[in-house]
């Protein structure tokens, strides 16, 4: 019972970055209909971001020495200035471009961010300790969970509470919701298009670097190419959800998280190092029984 | 008010629109009519902005409107009601009919506008936390109708108002744009597939046909319905297809 619940604690744990990482690569796909491949390059940039530019080995920290009120509005800017500027230059001018074309156009934004990081930091992978103070158990019983696991689900619960409460009780969140839907009929009702797209992008921006920052104090490690895991599961996360719903997104996030630790915990030693491939046949399950998602949307009806 | 000329307007290979001319004085209800296909809601979209005009000038007390974003427009004053409700689905009656209240200047008087639409279609009222995509078709319609008005336009386009909705409805909707217009001064332009009802209220109309005008007149001075049934069919092309539409159109 006791290694269930430390399981669990675990799949919630890791579900939260899923599900933070599918919000947001599912809002950019809801009013862009962008499969943004860079969402896990942002995620990227913001560990990159607090260290000293070098091709050290062992990272030193620079915005991550930091006290954290500073270091994460800090952070969060330098990734939402990268998404606002790959938005502004990549995708602004493939406004009127299909679904496929803005997807390749991510890879290479995608391309050129990762090229950016090894030509400033190396290719080698390097260890960095952020917050560790966190690694610090919480005793409940003989259950042991770890500071960070607590912190990490609370920050994906206060992030979710404060994105739902843009998104249904502000002006800008109304509007927004309106472009996903239907985002000709809110340029007819004055709804600046360019905007409300470059509001997701910074909001996208803000939650990746939620993850980079909860993922670097988990791994302890940096690398070029380190967010595009956490990126892909993101996405397996929105397609089971339901692309194009946040709820669907986040539940996604939760249940891939839940899958993959669950299979990490139960699959037999031998079988251990095949987990992704049985997390994925689980996937393709899911999808046989409900293709469009566990919370369908009519995000495939195309835009006029 | 609105000056189109000689506008043309392509869909990839296919000329939708192939010189359009008319005008809209301010204060006037003009009305566009023709058959499925004529072109009369791709003129609507080109005056919104929603598509661009390959040649030709829209202009908008005599500004150019040629590579002006659909939202300014709307921030000029210009409304469009597309053909097919768009509502949006997932928000709530009183979230749709915010939407195009953002943009205005005058947030103070929002609240009382609300109050005043909702009082013009009380079923609105009734349903006004459900989500809009839950609403029947009259109602979605009225919806678009009534957001549309809560952006304070000057012109507003509405494209094919009585399209799927029950005769009585359809007179509501009418009377509810006249009194916006005895009211606000409002300017509209509206499509129409038949001239029917619409000759009763328009100032003046269009036939549009095949992208290309093919009648323009005052609506008293064409009364009988004659002379438009003449120019929505073509000249002696009112082949046996036709035939059935023709009653509709009359
Ligand atoms: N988005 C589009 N893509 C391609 N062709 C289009 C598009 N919209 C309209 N067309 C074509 O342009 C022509 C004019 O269409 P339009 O919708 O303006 O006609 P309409 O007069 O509004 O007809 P209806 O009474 O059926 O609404 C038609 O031949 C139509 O098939
Ligand atoms: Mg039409």
């Amino acid at each position: 019972m006791i290694g269930f619940l430390q399981n669990l604690a675990d799949a919630l744990s890791l579900g939260s970055l899923y599900a933070l990482a599918a919000l947001g690569v599912g809002l950019l796909f809801g009013i862009l209909r962008l499969v943004n491949f860079a969402h896990g390059d942002f995620i990227s940039i913001g560990a990159y971001a607090l260290i000293v530019p070098s091709f050290e080995v062992t990272a030193q920290l620079f915005i991550g020495t930091w006290n954290w009120s500073l270091m994460i509005p800090a952070v969060t800017l330098i990734v939402v200035i990268v998404a606002l500027i790959s938005d502004a230059l990549v995708f602004r001018p493939l406004r009127r471009a299909n679904a496929p074309t803005l997807m390749i156009a991510s890879f290479a934004v995608s391309y050129v961010i990762q090229n950016g990081i090894l030509m400033v930091y190396g290719a080698r992978p390097k260890a960095a300790n952020l917050w560790s103070g966190l690694d610090a158990p919480i005793l409940l019983g003989d259950l042991r969970i770890p500071l960070l696991q607590v912190v990490t689900i609370g920050v994906t619960l206060a992030l979710m509470a404060l994105l739902t409460l843009f998104l249904k009780r502000t002006p800008y969140g109304v509007m927004m919701r309106a472009a996903a839907e239907d985002f000709r009929m809110a340029q007819y009702l004055g709804v600046r298009g360019n905007f409300v797209i470059g509001l997701a992008f910074a909001i996208s921006g803000i939650l990746a670097t939620a993850v980079s920052l909860l993922y670097l104090s988990q791994t302890g490690t940096l690398g070029p190419t380190m967010g595009v895991p956490l990126a892909l599961f993101a996405f397996v996360a929105t397609v089971i959800g339901g692309m194009g719903s946040l709820l669907g997104a986040v539940v996604g996030g939760f249940l891939v998280g839940f899958i993959v630790i669950m299979l990490q915990a139960y699959l037999p030693e031998d079988l251990r190092v095949f987990r992704d491939a049985f997390a994925f046949t689980f996937v393709i399950l899911i999808l046989l029984f409900r293709p469009s998602g566990i919370v369908p949307t009519r995000a495939f009806i195309e835009r006029v | 008010m609105l000056a189109i000329d000689d506008i043309h307007v392509s869909y990839g290979r296919l000329r939708a629109l192939k010189g359009i001319s008319l005008t809209v004085a301010k204060g006037e209800i003009v009305c566009l009519i023709g058959p499925n296909g004529a072109g009369k809601s791709t003129t609507l979209a080109a005056v919104a902005g929603g598509v661009a005009a390959t040649k030709g000038h829209i202009r908008l007390e005599g500004k150019d409107l040629a590579g002006t974003r659909p939202e300014a427009i709307a921030r000029m004053g210009v409304s469009l009601v597309p053909e097919g409700r768009h509502v949006f689905g997932t928000l709530s009656v009183a979230e749709n009919l915010r939407v195009g209240t953002y943009m205005r200047a005058d947030r103070g008087a929002v609240a009382a506008d609300i109050e005043r639409v909702l009082a013009m279609f009380p079923r609105l009222r009734e349903r006004i936390a459900s989500p809009a995509g839950r609403l029947s078709g009259g109602e979605q319609q009225m919806l678009v109708i009534a957001r549309a008005l809560l952006t304070k336009p000057r012109l507003l386009l509405v494209d094919e108002p009585s399209l799927g909705l029950a005769p009585k409805i359809v007179d509501q909707v009418y009377e509810i744009l006249l009194e916006a217009r005895k009211q606000e001064g409002l300017t509209l332009l509206i499509n129409e597939q038949s001239s029917h009802r619409i000759l009763k209220h328009a100032d003046r109309i269009y036939v549009i046909r095949n992208g290309h005008i093919q009648l323009a007149g005052a609506a008293a001075d064409l009364a009988d319905g004659e002379a438009i049934k003449r120019a929505y069919f073509g000249f002696g092309e009112a082949a046996s297809s036709d035939a059935n539409e023709e009653e509709d159109a009359a």
